[in-house]
């Protein structure tokens, strides 16, 4: 309730409300004035104050973060957190000629790979301090360093993935406020400013990170659906069961891992009744040797062993990783835990339990992202997937023995082909025939056949001079600048984070001021959107309640 | 890993502060931290890995003569003095920082690069042309600077489109003319939303991009091209990834699509002390001046420095290894060194045993001692007065030289002292260590391998100084006359790790 006076002052600055203004002159041309003050006094007053000073955009990944001011198309720092980073300060052992082949020291009595990663999702063994402690190292280096900007406090904007826990949140805003007296930090969710950088406002994020791929459908701005399974890139390093270091096991992974074609190609169908429509691009012009037959040995030399080898391995095996760690192609669907699921078939639950419209909207949305995604052709190869999966199974989430003999039985299907189809996306009918031909002239044509009736309003939005009819219904994969760029556009545009922190706030009350969101106002703390009308709106954060965002809601 | 050079760190104080603003965390490190607060023996861990992080070699600190506190880097706060290119030694100004970037653009370096990478790596089948236009026109630098800029004008359009700068125009007319003006203007202020919800309707959607030159792209799901590439080009056609970190735009595969980098500017910073804002260090402006205009080194205005060597008398010390044998005494010379023009007083402490997995024992044969005052840092009245310093010592050594004794130190000079530390270094087996060396209360034992750096004695020591000098505050390091003006006392704490040496694994 209290949120009436906030938003409601706001729309009367639209195009709409001018043009209207020119209809009938008088009527909502006042309602303007006092929207200014009124968003002058709401706004933050430090932003006015500090306008030159860009706000810094950070990423923070679980092994990587990016750094660079807003406004810029590329960070200007990507650090990833290796053991070198966590010495001493004067230990320059790293230079000694021999440095390199005593890993093996080094690296015992840890897990593999631990000290390559900032923080885990599971927050049970670790020390949170200790992390607050590694990002301020690399923040600091990273500021003065490649940013070169001064202690001077200045406004950042995270962001972070939205599966992170509360006390790893806590420890990297305490870090923040505590070392660089950031004036205020806001919160930006990563899907969501993914989707901001491909310039779409909804989309179904497939984030192929370090620990999890992260299947998120973003509607609109706001995330409406997550689901996470632990398949990630680090099982990807198993490649070589020889002892190996890290470094060069992820070296490999990196540069020569690449991923099969899916084995079926998904085919064009005529758009039936009854089963969604997949609409592929052209066919791929055939190799005249596919890659998958290629057995011809790839030379890689490998330093960490000892003694230093080369191996030859078939080109044709180097997509086994990449096969075993995100499709897993033998094992039938009902053999996997929720939580490791293979990635299409993840991305196709995903798009499955999505409302119908939205799900329309964001499969024809999909933005691969995450540290994975760089693997050759495993984008494609998803996106296959999950076609194919749409196309055999149709949007229907009931299935199993019992549903087919449902469908094939004849008499049954008659009836309910319809329904089936609802199922699947809303594609608007448009006989040939004009809409008083069909009226008139065939009766009994089924109801769902009958050419919608003009809808008022939608012929009012699409009277707008902005409107642009917006693509849905099909599978599309779009490119994304990645949640830096979206984080770095968005704070640019002063567009309202999710959540922003202030300072004051944070050190007088810390984590546990934050209210959840249900109890603060929905409309201003959780589901503020970037509609123009938030563009300019400016902070609303009351000092009394404020909120961690999305971050905030298992608290 | 047979050369082992002794070395002492020391812990900024300001770690502590930073532990105490996390109020509000898990229990897990808070808890972590009320215990070794509680248990005097454990107060300073410096395997734990968090002390990585506070330690530094005397070099690294600087001392605030105002409030009397060591500064280390975390805890100063830094101003922009100059930026230059440690290439060509430009200097750049600070406001084209923000429109050029943090890397040098003078053609130059950038020339400079493509020579060394057209002759340095000539492996890597990279042919650059010798011009400085980038090979492939549209590569990606260029497009993603191209989309970006895109996708900023078609936000920026549609969110001028939604708000026009309108207010300009509702300006002229206030429309308090007609009859109803009154009435609207009370029902704006007293909040009755009718109006609002009028016109809610009718406010304008942000659109989404759906063009390129809005900045949209499909992604192009085709990578065959790439996977045949990476197959003809093999393992030496990638890019390594020490390659990708160093460039520039990230996400570069292949050895073709790496580019030159320029150099990465640099800075000189002036650095205050973040409680008084005093100004602790100041370089000098000009890039090729590298001196200092203010600078308060730890090493000079407060701390000792401390250098350890062994006392070579002890039979079984493993001179030729260099290595300590287990479970063997050996005795080691510290030699604390005053860089202060007053006597100082000092205290050691340290736990009996050294924490972590292996402990040996420690003990400081005179932990309170004091040092003269630094007479005086004359180069020439130095080296006049050492012959008789040296006499001086011998006359005073002359006791110490055979037997090091508890309570006593051994060496004394102008102004430094000398004192024995006696160790006996753990066993470094991983199988259950005898119950001698065990501390009870011990409850788990980790038997996992040795990790980096376990070998290491590495003694904790707490330091705590005290001296008195002059009341003033105002000058740095004028401070050299002794007068009988009113003296305050100071007296600095800190925690300090001392790297003795390795011990042999057998």
């Amino acid at each position: 309730m209290s949120s009436n006076t906030g938003p409601t002052s706001l729309p009367h600055r639209t195009v709409s409300s001018i043009r209207a203004g020119a209809h009938s002159t008088t009527a909502p041309v006042p309602p303007q004035t006092p929207a200014r003050p009124i968003t002058s006094t709401f706004g933050s007053p430090s932003a006015s104050s500090r306008v030159d000073e860009d706000p810094i955009v950070i990423e923070i990944g679980s092994r990587k973060l990016r750094l660079g001011f807003a406004g810029d198309v590329a960070p200007k720092k990507i650090v990833a957190f290796s053991p070198d980073q966590l010495r001493r300060t004067g230990d320059f052992r790293v230079w000694e000629p021999d440095f390199a082949s005593q890993w093996r020291g080094r690296a015992s009595g840890k897990p593999w790979g631990a000290d390559h990663e900032l923080w885990k999702l599971d927050i049970r063994h670790q020390d949170l301090a200790l992390i607050g402690d590694k990002l301020e190292r690399e923040l600091r280096d990273a500021f003065f360093k490649y940013l070169l900007v001064d202690s001077r406090p200045r406004k950042v904007a995270l962001v972070l993935p939205p599966t992170i826990p509360i006390p790893l949140l806590s420890s990297t805003l305490d870090t923040i406020f505590h070392h660089f007296h950031a004036p205020a930090i806001s919160l930006l969710s990563s899907p969501v400013m993914t989707a901001f950088a491909a310039g779409t406002r909804s989309g179904l994020i497939i984030d192929l990170g370090w620990h999890e791929t992260t299947v998120t459908a973003v509607y609109e701005y706001r995330e409406w659906f997550k689901d996470a399974h632990a398949r990630a890139e680090h099982k990807e390093d198993r490649l070589r069961d020889e002892a190996l270091s890290f470094e060069e096991c992820e070296e490999v992974a990196t540069r020569m891992l690449w991923c099969k074609k899916s084995a079926r190609q998904p085919y064009r169908r005529p758009a039936e009744e009854g089963l969604p429509t997949v609409h592929e691009h052209e066919e791929e012009v055939e190799e005249e040797i596919p890659p998958t037959e290629d057995h011809s040995p790839m030379v890689i030399t490998l330093n960490s062993c000892k003694p230093p080898k080369t191996v030859e391995i078939p080109f044709l095996r180097l997509a086994e990783p990449c096969e075993t760690t995100f499709f897993d192609t033998r094992l039938s669907p009902s053999c996997f835990d929720d939580n490791e699921l293979p990635v299409h078939l993840l991305a196709y639950r995903a798009l499955l339990q999505l409302p119908l419209d939205v799900r329309a909207i964001c499969m024809s949305r999909i933005i691969f992202t995450g540290g994975c995604s760089h693997i050759l052709g495993l984008k494609g190869r998803i996106f296959d997937e999950v076609s194919i999966l749409a196309e055999e199974k149709g949007w229907d989430p009931v299935r199993g023995k019992g549903v087919e003999l449902y469908k094939t039985n004849l008499k049954l299907k008659r009836g309910n082909a319809r329904q089936a189809s609802n199922g699947g996306i809303p594609i608007v009918v448009q006989p040939d025939a004009t809409s008083s031909d069909g009226e008139a002239m065939e009766p009994p044509v089924k109801a769902a056949d009958v050419p919608q009736e003009v809808d008022q309003v939608e012929d009012l939005i699409k009277r707008e001079q902005n409107y642009k009819p917006s693509v849905q219904g099909l599978l599309r994969a779009i490119d994304s600048l990645g949640p830096w760029c979206g984080g770095s556009l968005a704070t640019q545009m002063k567009t309202p984070a999710l959540a922003t922190i202030d300072r004051d706030i944070w050190v007088q009350q810390g984590v546990n001021g934050a209210s959840r969101p249900s109890e603060v106002d929905v409309k201003t703390g959780q589901r503020q959107s970037m509609g123009p009308s938030g563009l300019m709106r400016g902070q609303v954060t009351q000092p009394n309640n404020w909120t961690l965002g999305v971050w905030g809601t298992l608290f | 890993m047979a050369s082992f050079t002794p070395y002492t760190y020391i812990q900024c104080p300001c770690h502590d502060s930073a532990v105490q603003g996390r109020t509000a965390d898990d229990a897990s490190p808070t808890v972590s931290h009320e215990l070794d607060e509680d248990d005097d023996d454990h107060a300073f861990d410096p395997r734990a890995h968090r002390s990585t992080f506070s330690l530094y070699p005397l070099e690294y600190l600087l001392y605030c003569d105002v409030c009397h506190q060591i500064r280390c880097p975390r805890c100063v706060s830094e101003e922009l003095v100059t930026i230059y290119c440690p290439n060509c030694l430009f200097e750049v100004g600070s406001s084209s920082l923000k429109t050029e970037g943090n890397r040098s653009t003078n053609p130059r370096a950038f020339f400079a690069q493509l020579q060394k990478l057209r002759y340095g790596e000539d492996q890597s089948k990279h042919v650059v042309s010798g011009d400085t236009s980038p090979t492939k026109p549209d590569s990606i630098p260029d497009t993603n600077k191209a989309r970006f800029a895109a996708l900023k004008s078609f936000y920026g359009s549609q969110t001028i489109n939604a708000n026009p700068s309108a207010g300009l125009s509702g300006l002229g007319d206030y429309g308090l003319s007609s009859p109803g003006a009154l009435t609207r203007i009370m029902s704006i202020y007293s909040g009755n939303n009718m109006n609002g919800l009028k016109q809610k309707n009718k406010h304008a959607i942000m659109r989404e991009a759906d063009s390129t030159n809005e900045g949209f792209r499909l992604v192009d799901l085709d990578e065959s091209s790439a996977i045949s590439q990476l197959r003809r080009d093999g393992w030496d056609g990638t890019a390594t990834s020490a390659q990708g970190k160093t460039q520039v735009e990230e996400g570069a595969q292949f050895a073709d699509q790496l580019w030159p980098i320029p150099y990465l500017l640099r800075t000189k910073r002036s650095k205050r002390c973040p409680v008084c804002r005093h100004i602790i260090s100041k370089p000098e402006p000009k890039v090729s001046n590298t001196r200092w205009r203010i600078r308060l080194a730890a090493n000079n205005n407060a701390i000792p420095t401390i250098s350890i060597k062994p006392l070579n008398l002890l039979p079984g010390s493993g001179s030729g290894s260099g290595l300590l044998n287990p479970l063997r005494p050996a005795q080691f010379l510290l030699t604390f060194k005053n860089p202060l023009f007053d006597d100082v007083k000092v205290t050691l402490a340290t736990p009996a045993t050294t924490p972590g997995r292996f402990a040996s024992r420690v003990t400081v044969l005179c932990p309170e001692f004091s040092i003269d005052a630094n007479p005086d840092n004359d180069m020439y009245l130095d080296d006049v007065l050492k012959d008789g310093e040296k006499e001086r010592q011998r006359q005073r050594g002359d006791e110490g030289i055979h037997q090091a004794e508890a309570g006593k130190i051994w060496d004394r000079g102008r102004n430094w002292v000398s004192i024995v530390v006696e160790v006996v270094p753990a066993s470094l087996r991983i199988e259950p260590p005898p119950a001698l060396l065990r501390k009870e209360g011990d409850p788990e034992q980790d038997l996992s391998p040795l990790r980096e750096d376990e070998d290491v004695l590495e003694i904790p020591m707490f330091v705590r100084l005290e001296w008195e000098s002059e009341a003033s505050h105002d000058q740095v390091g004028a401070a050299t006359t002794r007068d009988k003006d009113a003296k305050e006392k100071r007296e600095l704490a800190y925690w300090c790790a001392i790297g003795i040496g390795r011990i042999s694994q057998e």
